[in-house]
Parts: C-alpha cells; sequence; structure tokens
C-alpha cells in the first residue's frame, strides 16, 4: 500500500473520531443514559459474582478477588473492541438496507470504510474498563512485574482482535444469510458470559469451542490463569499459552479477512 | 382528558381482537424462534455448569440442593421467555411517533388496549416454552412438584406477570415526559434479572442483601412463583406471598393509573 494512501486513511479516520466526539456531546442526555447502562450492565455481572462468591468462596478453585481480575481483564479488551471496532456488527444492517452498496462504489477499502463510519460512539466504557482494571489489579494482588506491564496492553489489544475476527466473520455470513441475529446471539453469549467463570467449568467440547474455535478464552482465561499463578489449565495446556493472545488475534482477525474478502467476491445486493 | 370523555359500556371483543392481532404480528415478523430457543439452551447450560462448579466445591445450602436449584434456573428461563419482553413497548413507540393520538380517538380504553396488544405477544411467545422445556429436559432434570404447588405456582406466575406488566407499562409512559426511555429500559431489564431472583435465586443472597431485595417488587415478578415451585415457601407460607404479589400488582396498577391520567393531560405530540 502507498504511503499517500495510509496518510489518507489516517486523515479519514482522524475525522471519523471528531465527529464522533461532536455528536456525543450534542446528544449529552443520551450519552449520559448510555453511560448509566454501561456502568449497571458490568455493575450488575460483577454484584452477580460477589453475590455467589460470598455464599459459596470457591469456584473451581477460583475466590471472587480473582474471578473480578478475570471479569476486568476481559472487560478491557471488549471495551476496547467496542470503541474501535463495533461498526462491523452493523453490517448485516447495511446489507439489508442497501445502505452497504453505497460503500461498494467508493475508492476506499470497504472494511476499512465501515470500521470508520460515524456513529455516536465514545471511549466512555473504555475509561471505566481501565478503571476498573486497576482497581482489580490492586484488590486481586497480582503480582505486576515487568512481563506484566509490557504483556498485558498487548493482550487487551489481542483480546479486542479476538472479539473484532468473530464479529467480522458473523457479519461476513450475512453475505449469504440476510439475517444473522441467532447466530450472533449465541456468540455474543459466549463472548460476554462464558468469560465470566474459569474455563474448567465446562464440559470438555465447550472448552475446546472456546480455546480453538471462537477462542475467548484467550481474552482473558488463559492470561489470568498465567498472572495469578492459577494450575487450573483447563485442557492441559501449559500457563505460559496465556502469553499467546496477541498472535491469537492477529491469526485470527487474518482468518477472517480473508472470509470477508471471500463473502465480498460473492455478494449479490438485496435489490433495492 | 379521560375525565371528560363519557363512560362507555365495557365489550370484551375489541380487546380479544387486539390480542389476536399482535399475535399475527409477531407471527409474520420481530420474531426469532431458533433464537429464542438457543437462547434458553445455552443459559440454562451455562447456570447449570456454574451452579455444579459452585456445589461441587463447598457446603451446599440445605434449602436449596443442586437438583433444587437447576430446576430454579430452567423454570426461571422458561419463564423468562414470558416475562422479559417490554409488552407495552408500543406506548413509548406510539408516544414517539405521535401516533398515540388516534388511540385516543378509538373507542376503548387505551390502557387496556395495550394491555391486551401485549398480552396477545407474551402468549404467542408463551408456545416456545414447550419446544424449549423438551429440548432442555435432554441435558437437565427439572423436579416436578405435587399438583396443588404447580397450581400455586402458575397464580403466582400470573400475578407476577401482572407486577412486570406494571414496572415496564410505568417506565413506558415516562416517555409523556422524556420521549426517551429506550436506554432506561435497558437498566431496568438487568436490574430485574439480578434483584428479581431470575439469574441467582433471592435466598442465597448475603443476608443485609436479602433485607433490601425482598421489598422490592421485582421479587414479585421471578423469585415468589419460583420459590413456591422449588418448595423454598411451603404451603403455609402461600397466602402471604400471593398477598404481597397482589397488593404489588394494585399499587403498581394504581399508580399506572395515576401516571397514565397525568400524562394524557399534558400530551405533547413531537413534530407532524
Amino acid at each position: 500500500m502507498m504511503p499517500s494512501r495510509i496518510g489518507r486513511m489516517l486523515r479519514v479516520y482522524r475525522e471519523y473520531w471528531r465527529i464522533n466526539i461532536l455528536t456525543t456531546l450534542e446528544y449529552r442526555a443520551n450519552f449520559l443514559v448510555w453511560f448509566g447502562f454501561t456502568f449497571i450492565y458490568h455493575g450488575s455481572a460483577l454484584a452477580a459474582l460477589w453475590i455467589m462468591l460470598t455464599r459459596f468462596p470457591s469456584m473451581n478453585g477460583w475466590d471472587f478477588r480473582q474471578m473480578a481480575f478475570l471479569y476486568a481483564l476481559w472487560m478491557v479488551a471488549h471495551a476496547l473492541h467496542n470503541t474501535f471496532f463495533s461498526s462491523v456488527g452493523d453490517v448485516p444492517d447495511h446489507i439489508r438496507d442497501g445502505e452497504f452498496d453505497r460503500l461498494l462504489v467508493r475508492p476506499l477499502d470497504t472494511l476499512f470504510q465501515t470500521i470508520a463510519t460515524p456513529g455516536q460512539v465514545f471511549p466512555d466504557e473504555l475509561i471505566l474498563a481501565l478503571v476498573t482494571f486497576v482497581a482489580a489489579c490492586i484488590y486481586s494482588g497480582v503480582h505486576v512485574d515487568p512481563v506484566f506491564v509490557v504483556f498485558v496492553p498487548l493482550i487487551a489489544i489481542g483480546g479486542a482482535l479476538i472479539d473484532l475476527a468473530l464479529n467480522l466473520a458473523i457479519s461476513t455470513t450475512a453475505v449469504w444469510f440476510v439475517r444473522v441475529d441467532a447466530l450472533r446471539w449465541i456468540v455474543v453469549q459466549l463472548e460476554q458470559e462464558f468469560t465470566r467463570y474459569p474455563l474448567g467449568i465446562y464440559s470438555r467440547a465447550v472448552r475446546i469451542l472456546l480455546t480453538f474455535i471462537c477462542p475467548f478464552a484467550f481474552i482473558n482465561y488463559y492470561p489470568a490463569t498465567y498472572f495469578l499463578g492459577k494450575t487450573d489449565g483447563a485442557l492441559g495446556l501449559p500457563p505460559i499459552v496465556g502469553l499467546l493472545t496477541p498472535a491469537i488475534g492477529i491469526v485470527f482477525v487474518a482468518l477472517a479477512y480473508v472470509f470477508w474478502r471471500f463473502g465480498l467476491d460473492r455478494y449479490q445486493s438485496v435489490g433495492h | 382528558m379521560t375525565g371528560a370523555v363519557p363512560r362507555r359500556r365495557f365489550r370484551l371483543a375489541p380487546y380479544i381482537a387486539l390480542a389476536s392481532r399482535a399475535m399475527a404480528r409477531e407471527a409474520t415478523y420481530r420474531f426469532d424462534v431458533f433464537g429464542s430457543v438457543a437462547s434458553v439452551l445455552v443459559r440454562l447450560y451455562l447456570l447449570k455448569m456454574v451452579w455444579t462448579a459452585l456445589y461441587a466445591h463447598n457446603v451446599s445450602p440445605s434449602e436449596l440442593p443442586l437438583h433444587a436449584i437447576i430446576t430454579y434456573s430452567a423454570v426461571a428461563l422458561l419463564m423468562g421467555l414470558v416475562m422479559d419482553i417490554d409488552q407495552t413497548r408500543a406506548l413509548h413507540d406510539r408516544l414517539h411517533d405521535g401516533s398515540i393520538v388516534t388511540d385516543f380517538l378509538k373507542p376503548i380504553s387505551v390502557p387496556l388496549g395495550f394491555f391486551a396488544d401485549g398480552t396477545g405477544e407474551v402468549l404467542f411467545h408463551a408456545a416456545l416454552i414447550v419446544p424449549s422445556l423438551i429440548l432442555a429436559l435432554l441435558f437437565v432434570h427439572i423436579d416436578v412438584p405435587s399438583a396443588a404447588t404447580v397450581v400455586v405456582f402458575a397464580l403466582s406466575f400470573i400475578l407476577g406477570y401482572l407486577v412486570g406488566f406494571w414496572i415496564n407499562f410505568i417506565l413506558n409512559c415516562s416517555a409523556f415526559w422524556t420521549l426517551e426511555v429506550s436506554g432506561v429500559q435497558l437498566i431496568v431489564t438487568w436490574l430485574t434479572d439480578l434483584l428479581g431472583g431470575e439469574i441467582i435465586p433471592l435466598v442465597i443472597f448475603p443476608v443485609v442483601l436479602q433485607k433490601i431485595v425482598f421489598v422490592l417488587p421485582f421479587a414479585a415478578m421471578f423469585s415468589t412463583p419460583l420459590l413456591i415451585y422449588v418448595g423454598v415457601i411451603p404451603p403455609a407460607g402461600w397466602p402471604a406471598a400471593l398477598g404481597v404479589q397482589l397488593a404489588w400488582a394494585l399499587g403498581l396498577g394504581g399508580l399506572a393509573t395515576l401516571l397514565w391520567r397525568a400524562g394524557a393531560r399534558r400530551i405533547v405530540v413531537q413534530g407532524g
């Protein structure tokens, strides 16, 4: 790719964030309600864990402090994805209403345009996630060493890429199946709810699913196992695999991108 | 406004027509059988694994052994197919686009019209309970209590449905004043899931929290029928439990009526 083209994309992307922030400032009441929603969503998830682990102090050897760290690690990756890539999930809607065809005829990469289509995004969830993560690190007493400092940001990015890869793959299936809500819904459950608990509580098939097919366990479970010095490696994998998250993120995004290009080549407009 | 309208003789036929029209509407669109059933099964699997892990490593509560809590979760999820629907969403939508004014011209009670419409929608979704239950029985065992308990459970479920209906109605009534409640609605859904005992039985909450959650109306929606079903509320406690539910249904119904009258008097339609 030529440098001028990258420069153009960067300019477009900067403009995207400028519009996003201006739009959010315009709809302040809406923003507050959605921030309240984000806050209560994560707050009630953590509260539910706290209630369970107050009554039953251990889940497969994990206590509430460790589960709070597990949740916070997921939260950072998830918020990164929601802040920067969530518009990828809108592709099926755009295909259905014909809006997608407009992106195809413009002189910039279609996926880039999808990601850089202004919506109403604000980094509020990301800020909340970072605050929660710092609090969870202190609360869980996780050992913070140079490996932790170097790898946690990479793992968060890798986790966001894993999210993006699955989001993109599902959106791509909309090329063939106009309605993909049910499939997306199941994957969202796997990503948002199954990642709250240690992988070891699931049956073997689900552990394999969450490790190799929808590798959400690499967003938080494997890295948390490594950093907290847990020994319950669910599939007998050594704890060090927890540091592979960035690589897995890149590989899965690459695979999803290949699938996306394959889908685009076969795209037929729904016709409007 | 309502005060000026002369009282008409009550006729049931229009409401039955509204309910059956709502069922037909649900059948043609907005309805995703696969997604709804899959959602119940995925969540049931998750809860089964979570409770099994928690019970395996800790002292289990005597009033709620593992098979009872799995039964509780399964029945809660099946109830959720009906309870988690915002039946009065139409009220908010019609206030939003202004079409509510035509409802006032119809020779029916408008709140009862919404109730009929919502009930039609809910009855259609209730049909999903059967396939979900059959599939759920493939991987969990659901305890079946005595016939008397089942009858009282059904009665309590209906009262819980009324409480839920009025809570939704009150929230959607707030659109008379704010015109934007979608975020608030989501917040309340998450709170109901947790505070109503849909996910975690309220009896295993920490004692301090129990004192709060049992006096909130959310407990009347899920917790009461479920605790009757699993036998935590014994026959001697049935009259009191149903009495509290009835009080909530009447109290919230009264509040909703007041809000409706106040709102209808100051109705403002945006744009044209």
